[in-house]
């Protein structure tokens, strides 16, 4: 295979893999801590999506990167507050029908609201243009479009190629989010307390620790994920109502294909996922076959998913 | 709080004729079953009361609703603790007031160490003893602070159950079956603790099924029978009558 073809499927891979981890990873999250399945999380992408589009054409694209995940985190916990906890103990059946149901309301809200058709989103100036990627930096042209973003030399592409920049940010955001909810949980006090939770509940409560407190700050993170996927991603995927639920069903793949629950998991498989993709885009009309066949094939050696622990949905 | 044993053991004390701890008529239900059936004793200040009664009396389901646990629910009466209305609360503000279970199968939370399981005792105020002060008491804790808490013995596990409990300010301690499943040169090494909170004059409802080894450490007796207190004395009254210790207890 062509070595420059090659790089730029990576990349390709990378970039779809980014976003569905976003969305994964929230799942995921509330998943694991919570035992709860969230159908309507790719209704608060869609939800961040037109916020970041919102704010962005009338203020700043800055502005969208703080306050649509702020906002999202705020609807997170109230979302767990009001609806979710009250479905803690009750089947998962009943949990993916509620929230499922929220989706279509959200979805419906939103086409009602903005319209069921694409609104264009506007990259930040600092976000367009396109990124060389180069092993001779002699064979770029020398002109304006190649100065615009930044360039990196890679050692075995011939000559260069270029990828849109906001692309290869997408991948960056993603990869900080993830290290960034990682350390989150392992290392802070704060997360020491979620992962007990997430043991033994009722032992925290008796040693005075209110846990439903934390569980939904828990979902207010997942949320607020869901609100960098949107800022994001948003530029990428499209602004329709329908977005959100054309993500999720990749996205609770590679859940189940990572294991549920398991963070690092979530990301394994969404890159496997993105990749997959990627290198299968010439054979369009077999993309999606491709994908539920990983799905199989995984689970049929790994029951669990890929690290997936036992007792879990189960 | 000073190391225990440096201190004398203060002497069961009632503060102005209101009792230290006090339930009254508390009812309690496991979903829809009637567990416990209006329940009522009263605890002074420092004082050690062994709750005893057959298997399924229903000791451990006392021990959770005066807790305040989820399950079983409390339905009716009161409970109070110096002042505090526990049934008005739930158990994470019952833990703040200073209620400290010590449950039945120890609930060592696994996955993480032993260290990081005291540092979760220790989370939310009101805190007590520091956790270099429970290395102190317990060395062998101290040896394996860093070892993934689930991979201790039992009787380490108990050790541990109790210094997080330590490690909070504790107005009433509640422990349920401390001794259960362990060799006796373990159950020896548990006893020093207890007479450790003994001498610190912690208040405490000690559950056991070994009564005798429960009535050595207390003052005081309560005994269940299907949900009811039957018996509220001294504990030297339970040693001395073969009736009540044949009725209630299968000893
Ligand atoms: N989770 C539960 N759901 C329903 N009933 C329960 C539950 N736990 C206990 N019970 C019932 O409550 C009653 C009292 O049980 P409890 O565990 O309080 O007794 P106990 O005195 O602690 O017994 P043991 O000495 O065996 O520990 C029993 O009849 C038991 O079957
Ligand atoms: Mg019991």
């Amino acid at each position: 295979m062509d070595p420059n073809a090659l790089f730029l499927q990576l990349l390709t891979g990378l970039q779809l893999g980014a976003i569905y981890a976003l969305i994964a990873l929230g799942l995921t999250l509330i998943f694991g801590t919570l035992g709860f399945v969230n159908f309507a999380h790719g209704a608060l992408y869609v939800i961040a999506i037109y916020a970041a589009v919102t704010v962005a054409a009338n203020t700043n694209f800055l502005l969208a990167i703080i306050l649509v995940p702020a906002l999202l985190f705020a609807i997170g916990v109230a979302f767990e507050r009001g609806l979710i906890r009250h479905f803690y103990t009750r089947p998962h059946t009943d949990q993916i029908l509620i929230t499922f149901g929220l989706a279509i309301v959200v979805e419906e809200l939103m086409k009602w609201i903005f319209g069921a058709n694409n609104i264009p989103f506007t990259l930040p100036e600092w976000g367009s243009g396109l990124m060389v990627f180069y092993s001779d930096w002699s064979a770029v042209p020398a002109v304006p479009v190649f100065q615009e973003a930044p360039s990196l030399w890679v050692p075995f592409i011939e000559g260069f190629v270029t990828y849109q920049f906001w692309r290869v940010v997408l991948i960056a955001v993603s990869l900080v989010t993830v290290a960034g909810l990682f350390a989150l949980l392992q290392f802070t006090r704060f997360g020491l307390v979620v992962r007990a939770g997430m043991r033994d509940p009722e032992m925290l409560r008796f040693l005075g620790i209110n846990i439903a407190q934390k569980f939904a700050i828990v979902v207010g993170l997942g949320a607020a994920i869901a609100g960098i996927a949107g800022v994001f991603g948003g530029p990428i995927t499209q602004v329709t109502p329908g977005v959100g639920m054309a993500l999720l069903v990749p996205s609770f793949l590679v859940v189940v294909i990572g294991g549920m629950g398991s963070l690092s998991g979530a990301l394994i498989a969404a890159i496997l996922i993105g990749m997959a993709l990627s290198f299968s885009a010439e054979i369009a009309n077999l993309q999606q076959i491709v994908v539920y066949l990983i799905a199989v094939v995984v689970l049929l050696v790994r029951p669990r998913g890929l690290f997936g622990k036992k007792g879990v949905f189960e | 709080m000073a190391m225990a044993d440096a201190m004398e053991r203060p002497e069961a004390t009632r503060t102005g004729g209101r009792p230290f701890f006090s339930c009254r008529n508390v009812e309690s239900y496991y979903g829809e079953s009637y567990i416990v059936q209006g329940v009522s004793f009263d605890i002074a200040e420092n004082e050690i009361v062994a709750l005893l009664g057959r298997n399924g009396a229903g000791k451990t389901s006392t021990l959770r609703t005066l807790a305040r646990a989820q399950e079983p629910h409390l339905t009716a009466g009161e409970i109070w603790l110096d002042g505090q209305a526990l049934h008005s609360m739930k158990a994470y503000q019952a833990a703040r007031a200073g209620v400290q279970l010590v449950p039945e199968d120890r609930r060592i939370i696994p996955g993480i160490t032993v260290e990081e399981n005291l540092i979760l005792a220790q989370t939310v105020e009101p805190r007590g003893w520091e956790i270099a002060q429970i290395y102190e008491l317990f060395p062998r804790l101290g040896e394996r602070k860093r070892q993934e808490a689930n991979t201790l013995s039992g009787g380490e596990q108990q050790m541990l159950a109790i210094a997080r409990a330590l490690a909070r300010q504790i107005k009433l301690l509640l422990l349920d079956e401390p001794y259960e499943g362990l060799a006796p040169t373990i159950v020896e090494e548990i006893e020093k603790t207890m007479e450790v909170i003994r001498r610190s004059g912690i208040t405490t409802i000690i559950v056991e099924q070994n009564a005798l080894a429960a009535l050595r450490i207390a003052d005081s007796a309560v005994i269940l029978d299907m949900g009811e207190v039957v018996f509220r004395g001294t504990a030297q009254q339970v040693l001395d009558s073969e009736d009540l210790r044949e009725q209630y207890l299968a000893v």
